[in-house]
């Protein structure tokens, strides 16, 4: 598995692109372990995400998506390994990294006795941004994201659609370099995803960055022009999304190939079931 | 063998049939307790333990009950209990029902179940447990009190389980009609409320037993005894006091009353488990009315009156959670009627001290402490914001100050109106200066324990104020705060006990600029103290706050 991610390394996508000078990575990962007392959720990762694109990180539950991001993001420290975003490192240059990126965890909590429009004010100013500017930029995206008619209500009676799409407002914000987003489709009804994905591309035209991680390959094979695969705490694969696909018919089929799950029927065991009732 | 392996088509279970059901119920509540113990040995020793308390008090009950057997007003005293035992079984399921999964009927709604036999089955398995067990007691208890003769004791027989009956059948007919209002986010606040409510009202029943005691014992409580005899469950236990003293009749018609209760009990609770489980719940009604509801109004803008930039944006959002989240709320209004009532109530009684006023500030300090515990894993959203120690001096700080908005005008008004019930004005400006420098103490080690010993608040559950496992850390942090507390206030206490001792009382005064002036230089080194130490802890203080 590994020798793939070998070769697809040669043709690198920044100087496919043939630009003069190269722009840094928006991220640069080298060597990132953690481990959580006899389990290792991330076992030793090299990643290099160019800028400007849209990033797919995909894998199975449990693959180690999400203890990345939040070491990516400095939410959770790392036991080795350096984490740079846009040329600074994360642990020791906090002031660049963290006015550059914006993040939408997955499974901690916001601020949810705020309203809508409440947690965008307080992110905003938390963020330094003078208030007006604040207020001005959170009507906008709680217009666009559709949520002005539920600005008023509290985040604790959102559904997971709007809560995701709150986030994903409180993350835009400042206007982040790079945007981190973990799963944020999980849960989402389809009428929100299109929404979301539609600022997305929107804000991935004016040269931003969006790495988000998802077990849908499908929505990574539709959306996303780089991909990283992890598996087991592992990158099995990064690069274009052509260079990951390789010769399988689809990614969801590299995929399974990939994490070596593609043979695996389910026999003769089940052989009563739609039999005669 | 597992489900998978059962012959197509062969009925996997006794679906249906009324008997079979029983047990299937009956063992899965058991399985449930089982599988509950098992997660954890602290919660199994918890368990056991209050077994062992409710079994030895249902056993002292029992022997008082029945040593009540023949005195002059245990009829009036045993109606009253079975009321009341009563009215607990049916206010218990509105503040713990998340305990029994026995009772969400969204669970069960996939299974084809007929709503009769349904009703008996859970009626069963409601029977078992600690509760159900103890009421048994009460209720045998307060039967044999009572009969006497052979029909009193064939009543007797009778009377017991139907009480028992009827409260877990009233218990679960209340829950169930609720449980759109209980599984709504409302109806969670109300719960983690309700241990105020609890608390409250444990006052009230004080204050009441105490008039009692006055007012010449239970000579008192007769009539209202004669009414809660024909209220069902209460009336069953008069059928028994009625038979025995020989009004058959009368017996009769409280007995009967009793079980048409217990059917109409049963009948309404099945009327409301068919209705829930099959209208749509609340989640989907609430999702698919358009935002009617605006429970986040903007309200008086008090945005306008707070500093620009993160202090006025934390102290903002600070002020609205002690409003708006139960937890904070809770706590908030335990800690501000606790700081008032112990010495005022004290004042009253001619005992305290006006020197008790500091109480007040000390109870108001201790919500400094644990504060982005208070944030639960929200607390991502401002660890992503600080950058330098700079950003965490000013979160620290204005959480310092939202507190402050509310404590300071509070710690006066409680020194003034103890000192009003004193009459001991000379003491105020002394009192006044040691509260507010004590109140300094509290924002300060509450700043570098809130760095240095996070913990998660458990967002569900009214009791619960600790993460298993982090009991120790809030021990730590509340206990070793207070202490070092009083003695960072050590220099102020000194002054003024030398003061006193040095018959220097005309400059007692002093104390009140000194006090003030110390406090707030305290709290201001605490937040410098405390600052590095939260910036350099980000990870590790999400990760301690978000096990709730």
């Amino acid at each position: 598995m590994q020798d793939r991610t070998e070769t697809d390394r040669e043709p690198r996508a920044g100087e496919a692109a043939g630009g003069p000078a190269t722009p840094p990575p928006a991220v640069r990962v080298q060597g990132l372990w953690k481990r959580f007392g006899e389990q290792t959720a991330v076992a030793g990762i090299d990643l290099e995400l160019p800028a400007g694109k849209f990033i797919g990180l995909v894998g199975p539950n449990g693959a180690g998506k999400t203890t990345t991001l939040s070491m990516v993001t400095g939410l959770l420290r790392p036991d080795h390994g350096t984490v740079e975003v846009a040329g600074h490192d994360v642990w020791r240059d906090p002031v660049e990294v963290k006015s550059r990126i914006g993040v939408l965890p997955e499974g901690l909590r916001l601020f949810e006795r705020l309203s809508g429009r409440e947690l965008l004010a307080y992110t905003g100013r938390l963020r330094g941004l003078p208030g007006t500017e604040v207020d001005q930029r959170a009507t906008q995206l709680l217009d666009v994201l559709d949520l002005a008619g539920a600005q008023h209500k509290l985040v604790v009676d959102y559904s997971t659609g709007m809560r995701k799409k709150i986030g994903l407002a409180a993350a835009l914000l400042h206007n982040p370099e790079v945007l981190f987003l973990d799963e944020p489709f999980e849960g989402v009804d389809p009428v929100s995803a299109q929404t979301i994905r539609e600022v997305l591309e929107r804000y991935t035209r004016s040269g931003a960055t969006v790495v988000f991680s998802s077990h849908v390959m499908e929505l990574v094979e539709s959306l996303c022009e780089w991909v990283a695969v992890m598996a087991a705490g592992t990158i099995r694969a990064q690069g274009t999304l052509e260079q990951v696909r390789g010769e399988a018919s689809s990614l969801q089929n590299a995929f399974l190939e990939l994490v070596g799950a593609g043979s695996r029927t389910t026999g003769e065991s089940l052989d009563w079931l739609g039999g005669r009732r | 063998m597992s489900v998978l392996d059962a012959p197509v088509g062969a009925a996997p279970g006794p679906a249906g049939t009324g008997e079979g059901l029983v047990g299937v119920f009956v063992r899965l509540k058991l399985t449930l307790l089982r599988n509950g113990l098992r997660q954890s040995s602290g919660r199994r020793a918890a368990y056991i333990a209050s077994v062992v308390f409710t079994l030895l008090v249902a056993a002292g009950v029992l022997i008082g009950l029945i040593a009540l057997h023949g005195y002059a007003h245990a009829a009036t005293l045993v109606v009253l209990l079975a009321a009341v035992v009563a009215v607990g079984w049916a206010v218990m399921p509105l503040f713990f029902s998340a305990g029994d999964e026995t009772l969400d009927p969204s669970r069960l709604v996939m299974l084809p179940l007929r709503p009769r036999p349904l009703i008996g089955a859970l009626l069963a398995a409601s029977l078992v447990g600690i509760g159900p067990l103890f009421t048994l007691c009460l209720a045998a208890g307060s039967a044999f009190a009572l009969a006497s003769g052979a029909v009193g004791a064939v009543f007797a027989v009778v009377a017991a389980p139907l009480t028992l009956l009827l409260c877990v059948a009233l218990a679960r007919a209340v829950a169930t009609a609720n449980t759109r209002l209980l599984t709504s986010r409302k109806g969670r606040d109300l719960a983690v409320l309700s241990g105020l409510v609890i608390a409250v009202g444990f006052q009230f029943v004080n204050f009441g037993a105490q008039r009692l005691g006055q007012a010449g014992g239970l000579a008192a409580l007769d009539p209202a005894a004669d009414v809660v005899r024909w209220l069902p469950p209460a009336s069953a236990v008069g059928a028994v006091d009625s038979a025995s003293r020989g009004s058959y009749g009368q017996a009769l018609a409280q007995l009967l009353l009793s079980v048409a209760a217990l059917a109409a009990l049963l009948w309404l609770w099945q009327r409301s488990l068919v209705k829930l489980m099959t209208a749509p719940d609340g989640s989907t009604l609430a999702a698919a009315g358009p935002g009617r509801e605006k429970t986040g109004k903007d309200g008086p803008r008090v945005t306008a009156l707070l500093p620009q930039g993160r202090t006025g944006a934390v102290m903002e959002r600070s002020l609205r959670y002690i409003a708006r989240d139960p937890k904070t709320k809770a706590a908030w209004t335990t800690a501000l009627a606790v700081g008032l009532i112990v010495p005022v109530v004290n004042a009253l009684q001619g005992s305290g001290s006006i020197y008790f006023a500091c109480f007040a500030a000390w109870m108001l300090g201790i919500q400094m402490y644990n504060q982005f515990g208070q944030d639960t894993s929200a607390f991502w959203m401002v660890a992503l914001t600080i950058s330098s120690t700079r950003d965490a001096y000013l979160e620290l700080r204005a959480r310092a100050l939202a507190l402050l908005l509310i404590t300071l005008p509070y710690t006066i008004l409680v020194t003034v109106v103890t000192a009003a019930v004193l009459g001991d004005w000379g003491d105020l400006p002394e009192v006044m200066g040691l509260s507010l420098a004590l109140l300094g103490g509290m924002l300060a080690t509450g700043a570098v324990a809130s760095a240095n010993f996070p913990y998660s608040i458990p967002q569900d559950g009214a009791f619960k104020n600790v993460a298993p496992g982090q009991a120790g850390l809030a021990w730590i942090s509340i206990f070793g705060g207070m202490v070092s507390a009083g003695l960072l206030c050590a220099p102020v206490i000194a002054v003024t006990i030398w003061l006193h001792v040095a018959g220097l009382e005309q400059w007692l005064w002093l104390l009140l600029p000194v006090g003030a002036g110390y406090g707030a230089l305290i709290s201001w080194a605490g937040a410098r103290l405390a600052a590095p130490r939260t910036a350099d802890r980000l990870p590790e203080i999400l990760a301690a706050v978000s096990k709730g």
